[in-house]
């Protein structure tokens, strides 16, 4: 799994960009996102109370509204009501027979296995990967399709005069739809979550046979199981033992057991797959490349690696007016071999009660490598490691290794290890001798072929503290989930409360996928200001689609109706750009699974972040959606 | 308001069903020949998801689940997929394909394009030789799903040998890919599974293991028992469709002597190689014209247009007479001068040039109907037609031959069966290992003793001066050149002319120098043939003699004849290059050259020397044993002929073989 450079920040970080552009804080976008919203909401409300009443009462029909919010409606909700309101909304989305969908999720996990590739190297991440994704999207579908219809068939069918002729608010009518949806949404995640478990573990569960087993002279065996769901392996049994791991296949190992059978015969026995759902808990370190004479470069050597052409994230409002540019895709950057080349990771906070395995401190590679020539075909390019003081000339000796491409590298840096200091080579412990005293440890990885590369990113290389579990993790999973449910409900009842059933859903619908194509918008945005050719904007577009122009030539019309439909385009795709920057950052979300998938633990900022943005648009929604009530008749 | 809202459901309802009606009628099922028009249409054209291939219900599933919207989701997985290469996300990469070809399962380019990418693009981006191997195998196995659901796309099938062939066997990696794939047991039982017979001669190489190159041809040979069945060839010339069984047999000879193997195995390789080939040459070849061709026929077609000309000529007399001599008396100093000249005497460009100038001499024979008596017209009429047929046919066949080099290799598996070319090369590779040890004086005796026969080669077959391992000789003059600590050759080097021409062209032979090599290769080729045949003429003669006088015991108990027990005649099945019109196997001027090969093979000791073919041939061929008996004598005479050039056991097998091909040319 590769990581973006935002990944990596923590909560304070996201929230704030202490040290950095305050521009690009995701809380001056909350700011900014809440007093538009206000001010729009006043706009609005304002209208469409003058069309009604005329300019004056207008006025104060939205003032009184303000009034009613801040000093009635808000402080005086009822959470009895809330949950009485909460209760319909729930009891009606039932009545609706929303829990089918549990049954089409069902289904779905039934025949999943017609479509998921059993010869897949790693089955576990295409597992996974499906479920969270189908999860995920049935229940955005679903809270789109329950949120929006709701309010608009009770004033369709005027049921709603039996609410607000009770003593309801327009708050608690709103919060009350809401949690209600919300109540409903969680009690369908819980069986999709159990049903996720156990169809993934179900799935990968399965046992070998062993079909070939030979002990040598000196008592140690060596064997294979049999191949099943196309994968075999091979163990090696020390003399005198009676257990042995197998090799790792698809990311998993068996237990085989040795005992001694009826006939006296030794009988091998086969456990159940370890190690293939994982949760790796990483702690990464600041990456530093080197180029061949030793100096210090901000990235690796390209090495013409083609990379996708999209990629610019969100940048947050600096980005929006301008002033900065949204974060490029991270690739991976290369160290030659053979020279003074080398990456340099710089880990904090190692320190011996977070590390605290006597063997020493693992260390996890995902390496990818680069071949100028063809060298030994049947040998893998080789790198070193040297672990080093970040502050002192002291390091150790290098420890040379063979990349394994497209896998996890699991080495071991040893506690006690021989270094290398002012000339004079020892065995020293290592938190004592190459960890800082602020707990900083410096990792070198070097390519030893001469003109073979090794290709690393940031989140190539971490320490590992420790390791999860995978209930836990697809439990955060699921969490992350549930707040986007969450949000699309708060969409969707912002908008019944003052468009019609279809209207409202489209309209959440179209907030939801101009979030998903958000980063497509910013690309577009981003080629427009850098006059890049890469097809323009909807305008653009359609025309090289009619006329089958290439997206990367000059628009082949005369410069005054080029001029107009790029003036044109950029209009549109400011406007795009302004409401997806407001949107929620849903793919961000849904990206999520790959954590799980790839076995990474979850970051705890990670979700921190889903659950403020989270809570913010919820606040948001949910005062646009009273002022929509507040302005329609039936409220007043 | 209640029975207007029922009237008018009522009325959705009737038209909703009467919609229906034609529905049902169109496609309603078949049986016994009647059924709705769509259904009848889909038998007729044989495009019903049965007919297409094995059925999937997965693919169907996922097809109505797009609602409709399956080009839609296809593109959507198409930029999927391509976004999961370039982010080098190989498990989804490779998930992503197995669903968009669920969606057009029937649509073969995108197996053939999705398959290409596994095996050429994606694997090389791993750096492990083994995993590479992996993804080469992933694209060949999805290849083979593309096959099994369509069974007719006759382009599949043949890029399936096409992979097993040139992919492993062509790679930089292509030496452990090959033995990656000799072990490969699942992928053997993959095979088998779709009866490719990996476990038959007909797929093993001198190693006993299933061969890349040999199971590529049983793909191929897979793909023409279709087309031989009646399916057409698609998105392909028949020729380049039809070559590369016989070729990879060849390639495959190249590989195992690449790897060592310079024994009678080689030669047992080539020779099947060779039978391949020539059957190739007879066989029937569909063209863009409404006539098929037959390569090897081209002498045949332009003996045949000459007899019609004389006999044209014969038909309208006099008239036609006068043309040709005033054709003749226009002609320039220099055709007339190669006309009067016996083409004997000529070299190949001016024997070139002087068939064409005869051809000038006959004017369109249509032109000259008219002249004919009365009584003859029709026939003339029928004359001409046949000329001008035959001048397309030739036409044809000579641009088939051109478009695929038929000449050279034909050549080159002629060459290369010969013990003196196997030999030739076994001498340079045992003084390469020389050269490597830095046991130097060996080495120069063995390059030595291999330069002189590979003068001898290329005296006989000038056009493996072109060949790729041509290249691999000048490197070894290079470096004998080290060996002997001199930069300048004798000037009774043997190879001298060869080193001039590469070092004046730095090895690229220039085209016009390579087609003049080409085109007196064939007239060469004949008189070597000639050659040997006189030689095992001699052979058997002075074989018959001692038998005779009684100086040899009975040959059948005589020596240690290894070939006996090594007779392995229980291969295989018709080989399918031999099949479908053509068969010269079995009928054409091949037929004496096989029955006198086939008991020759079987007395191989290695399993490549029963290639389908030999086995392949009517009965008679086998019981042919006029060859049989003096295997050893032959052998023997041939070892004291030939000195040192054969050591062990390998040597009577060896010559035996080489021998017996010497009465196998068609031109005997």
């Amino acid at each position: 799994m590769t990581l973006e450079p935002q990944d990596f920040w923590s909560y304070s970080q996201w929230l704030l960009r202490p040290g950095e552009d305050f521009l690009q804080s995701a809380m001056l976008q909350g700011i900014v996102l809440i007093i538009l919203a206000i001010v729009l909401g006043l706009i609005v409300g304002y209208i469409v109370s003058a069309a009604r009443y005329g300019p004056g009462e207008g006025f104060f029909a939205v003032a009184r509204a303000t009034r009613d919010l801040v000093r009635e409606d808000l402080p005086r909700m009822s959470p009895r009501r809330i949950l009485a309101l909460a209760r319909l909304a729930f009891k009606e989305a039932i009545r609706r027979k929303v829990l089918i969908v549990v049954g089409f999720f069902a289904v779905g996990l039934l025949i999943a296995g017609w479509f998921l590739g059993t010869s897949s190297g790693d089955p576990a991440r295409l597992y996974i990967s499906f479920v969270l994704t189908a999860t995920n999207y049935l229940i955005l579908f679903l809270a789109l399709f329950i949120s929006t219809f709701s309010i608009p068939a009770d004033i369709k069918s005027k049921t709603i005069y039996t609410i607000v002729t009770k003593p309801v608010r327009a708050t608690e009518l709103v919060l009350g739809r809401m949690l209600g949806f919300i109540g409903v949404g969680t009690m369908m995640l819980a069986p999709m979550a159990l049903l996720s478990w156990v169809f993934v573990t179900r799935g990968l569960d399965h046992r070998h046979e062993v079909v070939d087993a030979f002990e040598a002279a000196d008592g140690t065996v060596t064997g294979e199981t049999d191949r099943v769901r196309n994968h075999s392996h091979t163990f090696t049994m020390a003399a005198g033992e009676d257990e042995a791991l197998t090799d790792v296949v698809r990311g998993h190992q068996h237990v085989v057991r040795r005992s001694v059978g009826d006939d006296g015969e030794a009988k091998f026995t086969v456990g159940k797959a370890v190690g293939s759902l994982k949760a790796r808990v990483p702690s990464y370190g600041e990456v530093t490349f080197y180029d061949r004479r030793g100096e210090r470069k901000s990235l690796g050597i390209d090495v013409g690696d083609e990379a996708l052409t999209t990629g610019y994230r969100t940048g947050g409002i600096a980005r929006l007016v301008g002033l900065a540019e949204g974060g490029k895709r991270m690739v991976h950057g290369y160290v030659e071999g053979g020279t003074l080349c080398y990456a340099k990771f710089v880990f904090d906070n190692v320190t011996p009660e977070r590390y605290d395995d006597p063997d020493g401190i693992p260390i996890d590679l995902s390496l990818r490598v680069y071949r100028s020539w063809k060298g030994d075909i049947e040998k893998g390019v080789r790198g070193s490691m040297v672990i080093k003081h970040p502050d002192r000339d002291i390091r150790s000796e290098p420890r040379p290794f063979v990349v394994d491409e497209y896998k996890v590298d699991t080495l071991i840096i040893p506690r006690t290890l021989e270094v290398t200091s002012d000339g004079e080579t020892s065995q020293a412990d290592l938190f004592e001798t190459l960890v800082s005293d602020d707990g900083r440890m410096e990792v070198q990885l070097r390519c030893i072929d001469e003109a073979q590369y090794l290709g690393v990113t940031r989140s190539a290389v971490y320490l590992r503290p420790g390791e999860g579990t995978f209930g836990a993790n697809l439990l955060k999973a699921y969490g992350s989930i549930w707040l986007q449910m969450v949000m699309v409900i708060a969409f969707g009842v912002m908008f019944s409360t003052r468009l019609t059933g279809p209207v409202a859903m489209v309209a959440t619908a179209a907030c939801v996928l101009l979030g998903f194509a958000a980063e497509q918008i910013y690309d577009t945005r981003s080629y427009i200001d850098s006059n890049i050719e890469r097809g323009g904007g909807p305008i653009e577009a359609m025309v090289r689609l009619v006329k089958q122009d290439a997206t990367t030539t000059q628009l082949d019309l005369d410069s005054v109706t080029t001029r107009v439909i790029k003036g044109v385009d950029a209009g549109i795709v400011y406007s795009l750009d302004a409401i997806a920057t407001a949107l929620p950052n849903l793919p961000k979300m849904v990206g999520t699974a790959e954590y799980v998938a790839s076995g990474f633990d979850i970051f705890g900022a990670l979700l921190a972040r889903h659950a403020t943005a989270t809570l913010g648009y919820f606040l948001i929604a949910f005062l646009v959606a009273y002022f929509l009530l507040k302005s329609r008749e039936i409220a007043a | 308001m209640n029975r207007q809202s029922l009237t008018r459901r009522l009325v959705y309802v009737g038209v909703l069903l009467a919609m229906l009606v034609p529905l049902f009628l169109l496609g309603q099922p078949s049986a016994d020949g009647r059924g709705g028009a769509l259904t009848t249409m889909r038998d007729d054209y044989d495009i019903s998801e049965a007919d297409l291939g094995e059925l999937d219900p997965s693919s169907e599933a996922m097809k109505l689940a797009s609602f409709g919207l399956r080009g839609v989701a296809a593109t959507a997985l198409w930029g999927k997929t391509r976004q999961f290469e370039v982010q080098h996300e190989w498990d989804r990469h490779r998930a992503a394909v197995d669903q968009l070809v669920k969606l057009q399962p029937h649509f073969d380019r995108v197996w053939e394009y999705q398959a290409h990418n596994l095996a050429y693009n994606v694997s090389r981006e791993f750096d492990d030789y083994r995993q590479r191997y992996r993804t080469v195998r992933d694209g060949t196995e999805f290849l083979i799903d593309g096959v099994r659901r369509n069974d007719k796309a006759t382009r599949l099938i043949w890029y399936t040998g096409w992979f097993y062939g040139q992919k492993i066997g062509v790679s930089d990696e292509k030496r452990q890919f090959r033995k990656l794939f000799a072990d490969d047991e699942v992928a053997h039982q993959q095979l088998l599974d779709e009866n490719i017979n990996v476990d038959s001669p007909e797929a093993r190489g001198p190693d006993g293991k299933p061969d890349n190159w040999l199971v590529g041809r049983l793909w191929s040979n897979f793909g023409y028992d279709l087309v031989d069945s009646g399916v057409a060839i698609t998105r392909q010339t028949p020729v380049n469709f039809f070559e590369q069984g016989p070729k990879w047999r060849m390639r495959h000879a190249e590989a195992i002597e690449a790897e060592g193997v310079l024994d009678e195995r080689a030669i047992g390789a080539w020779q099947a190689a060779d039978e391949s080939w020539k059957r190739f040459g007879q066989r029937s070849i569909p063209t863009t014209a409404n006539f098929t061709i037959k390569l090897d026929q081209l002498d045949d077609l332009k003996a045949e247009r000459l007899a019609k000309y004389a006999e044209f000529e014969e038909l309208v007399g006099e008239d036609y007479r006068a043309a040709r001599e005033q054709a003749l008396a226009s002609a320039g100093p220099q055709s007339k001068r190669l006309l009067a000249s016996d083409p004997e005497d000529l070299n190949s460009v001016e024997r070139e040039l002087r068939e064409k100038s005869q051809l000038q001499l006959f004017p369109p024979p249509t032109d000259f109907v008219p002249s004919a008596a009365p009584g003859d017209r029709l026939k003339a009429v029928a004359l001409a037609t046949e000329i001008e047929d035959l001048g397309d046919r030739i036409q044809k066949t000579d641009g088939h031959r051109i478009q695929i080099n038929y000449v050279y290799w034909k050549t080159l598996a002629q060459a290369e069966k010969e013990d003196r070319t196997v030999t030739a090369r076994r001498k340079i590779y045992d003084a390469e290992a020389a050269y490597k040890r830095a046991d130097l004086d060996r080495a120069i005796e063995l390059y030595e003793e291999g330069f002189d026969l590979w003068a001898q080669i290329f005296e006989d077959y000038p056009v493996l001066t072109t060949d790729e391992t041509a290249i691999d000789l000048y490197e070894s003059i290079g470096r004998y050149q080290v060996a002997i600590d001199s930069e300048d050759l004798s000037d009774d080097f043997p190879l001298a002319d060869f080193v001039d021409i590469y070092n004046e062209t730095m090895g690229q032979i220039p085209p016009n120098l390579y087609a003049e090599t080409l085109s007196r290769q064939e007239d060469l080729s004949s008189d070597r043939t000639e050659e040997l045949r006189r030689e095992e003429d001699r052979r058997r003669r002075d074989a018959d003699l001692a038998v005779e006088a009684g100086e040899t015991a009975d040959p059948s108990t005589g020596g240690e004849d290894e070939s006996v027990e090594g007779s392995d005649s229980t291969v295989s099945p018709e080989d399918s290059e031999d099949n479908g019109e053509g068969s010269p196997g079995v009928e054409g001027s091949d037929d004496a050259s096989v029955q006198t090969e086939a008991p020759n093979d079987s007395a191989g000791d290695a399993p490549m020397f029963d290639s389908g073919e030999e086995s392949s041939q009517p009965e008679g061929v086998g019981g042919t044993d006029d060859s049989g008996d003096p295997v050893d004598d032959a052998a023997g005479v041939v070892d004291e002929a030939e000195g040192d050039a054969t050591d062990g056991t390998d040597a009577p097998v060896a010559a035996a073989v080489g021998e017996v091909n010497v009465s196998e040319s068609p031109r005997d």
